[in-house]
């Protein structure tokens, strides 16, 4: 059984204007994801990534077609979510550990467990020293490696993440991706990485998948090999940019 | 932080220049305004001989307990109505209904009801306030952020929990911001109601007096000092926002 099985998802949003038609976002989308994998759906700006993500997580209803977590349906499933804004999906009025903390407290964990978790997460992507700031005291890259914490220390059954390094600079965006794979290393939950950076699907995934603009079509599917755990020198490796350059031809030449 | 504190005086010093000139040159009449020193002079005298601190104590005793009632009574309906669209549909129309009608203009009715005394004042006082914060209340609901809400929603906090831990935070900038605009409106209607309802104490009831017997200068003196009490309760409720709504703006 796959972890996360999608079959023909499609989706249609009504126009607030009622003359124009229904825009058509999700075109038969079919993908599946084995248990523990790391796949990154690539596409372009507005082609429908945070629509497929709202229908994976149950947050939005599909026009047609089928999704399965676990067998489950998307309600019934454990999703950690996280979301490309921070600023407005976190507590500012909380501290970082609290941010955390909230994760666990729709659950039966104790305030002590709820705290040694936290700071476990917390100590994984080297932020233990800011445990007790607010969240606005934070950079924005340790703002997102925060709700990274949070979706982790919820313990779910899949990770969704939507682009959540796409507010940061390069080099910020490349340190954040390296401690993003070392908590998800330790636990390797199945996730889905959505991005419009070539660099960071390839950097991150077990898996592309290409989309095509609006309507989202998946174009092809990459396979990454390259060894685990990544590190910053594979960027400049011929292997990198090979599958790089395998996946610009893909997503460019639109059919 | 510090560059602040000379901008602070140049409008009321310019105010007062225009004062001191006007009254002293006797452009306009000193029988409807008096020079600034003379009302300086009366301001002290008031304060010295201990005449003004009855007036202020029940002022401020009526404002204060008019607006702790509001805001007991308010602020719940008010997150209430934001919450619940059910809840909202019943009482907007209500709500909106009488916000549009001045508060001293249903003197007649809380008379009616609450009697001559006190009661009436802070009956009157609450009430106005209370629409104020049940509006401020209410927005700081509707405009909390979604996506706050439907994060929180799949990590599975929900119900009360999701209003305590992230509803009612989200609301409260917007409260403080009522609770500011709902004192000094509250201040506003108690002096009025110490002008028009029996009262022997009271700052109202001593600008009324004066203006009545023509002592304007001490009718200013008393105006000042109620200007003076909603600046500082005023003040005292930012510094008790900015510590609590630490995060705000930022
Ligand atoms: N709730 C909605 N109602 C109508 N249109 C929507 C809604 N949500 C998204 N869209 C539209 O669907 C398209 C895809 O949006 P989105 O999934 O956010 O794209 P991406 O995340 O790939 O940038 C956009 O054109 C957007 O305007
Ligand atoms: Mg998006």
């Amino acid at each position: 059984m796959s972890a996360i099985e999608l079959r023909k998802v499609c989706k249609k949003f009504e126009q607030a204007n009622k003359q124009l038609r229904n825009l058509r976002v999700l075109d038969n989308i079919s993908l599946k994801a084995k248990k523990g994998e790391f796949i990154a759906v690539f596409g372009p700006n507005g082609c429908g990534k945070t629509t497929l993500l709202n229908i994976i997580a149950g947050i939005e209803k599909s026009s047609s077609g089928s999704v399965r977590i676990d067998g489950k349906c998307p309600a019934l499933a454990k999703v950690g979510f996280v979301f490309q804004n921070y600023n407005e999906s976190m507590l500012p009025w909380r501290t970082a550990l609290g941010n955390i903390e909230l994760a666990m407290e729709g659950q039966k964990i104790s305030k002590k467990d709820r705290m040694r978790i936290a700071e476990h997460y917390l100590k994984k992507v080297g932020l233990s020293r800011h445990k007790n700031k607010y969240f606005y005291e934070l950079s924005g890259g340790m703002k997102q490696l925060i709700a990274i914490c949070r979706a982790f220390a919820y313990d779910p059954d899949i990770l969704l993440m939507d682009e959540p390094f796409s507010s940061l600079d390069y080099s910020t965006t490349r340190k954040m991706e390296l401690e993003l794979l070392n908590v998800w290393r330790e636990t390797a939950k199945t996730t889905i990485f959505v991005s419009h950076d070539i660099d960071e699907a390839v950097f991150l995934a077990d898996k592309v998948i290409v989309f095509s603009k609006r309507p989202a079509r998946v174009k092809g599917i990459i396979e990454i090999d390259l060894p685990r755990p990544r590190k910053l020198e594979m960027l400049s490796s011929k292997a990198f940019i090979r599958i790089r350059n395998k996946m610009l031809r893909l997503s460019e030449y639109e059919t | 932080m510090k560059h602040k504190r000379p901008y602070y005086f140049i409008a009321p010093l310019m105010i007062l220049i225009a004062w001191s000139i006007t009254a002293n040159l006797g452009i306009i009449s000193p029988l409807f305004l008096p020079p600034p020193q003379t009302v300086v002079l009366e301001l002290t005298h008031l304060f010295v001989s201990t005449q003004i601190i009855p007036d202020i104590a029940f002022t401020l005793y009526r404002t204060i307990i008019g607006f702790l009632i509001a805001g007991i009574i308010g602020i719940p309906i008010g997150l209430l109505m934001g919450y619940s669209d059910k809840i909202y549909h019943s009482l907007e129309f209500i709500v909106e209904f009488f916000r549009s009608i001045p508060a001293t203009a249903l003197f007649p009715l809380f008379l009616l009801f609450f009697g001559i005394g006190d009661q009436s004042k802070i009956a009157i006082t609450s009430w106005a306030a209370c629409l104020v914060l049940i509006i401020h209340s209410m927005y700081g609901v509707r405009l909390g952020k979604e996506l706050r809400m439907k994060s929180a929603n799949t990590l599975r906090v929900k119900g009360f929990a999701l209003f305590q831990k992230v509803i009612f935070p989200e609301a409260l900038p917007q409260i403080f911001g009522g609770m500011r605009i709902a004192i000094s409106l509250s201040l506003i209607i108690v002096v009025v109601t110490e002008m028009f309802i029996g009262t022997s104490f009271g700052l109202g009831h001593r600008i009324l007096d004066a203006q009545l017997v023509y002592n304007l200068a001490e009718m200013y003196a008393t105006i000042i000092t109620t200007g003076a009490i909603g600046f500082l309760i005023n003040k005292s409720i930012i510094r008790v926002e900015t510590g609590v709504v630490h995060w705000n703006g930022k």
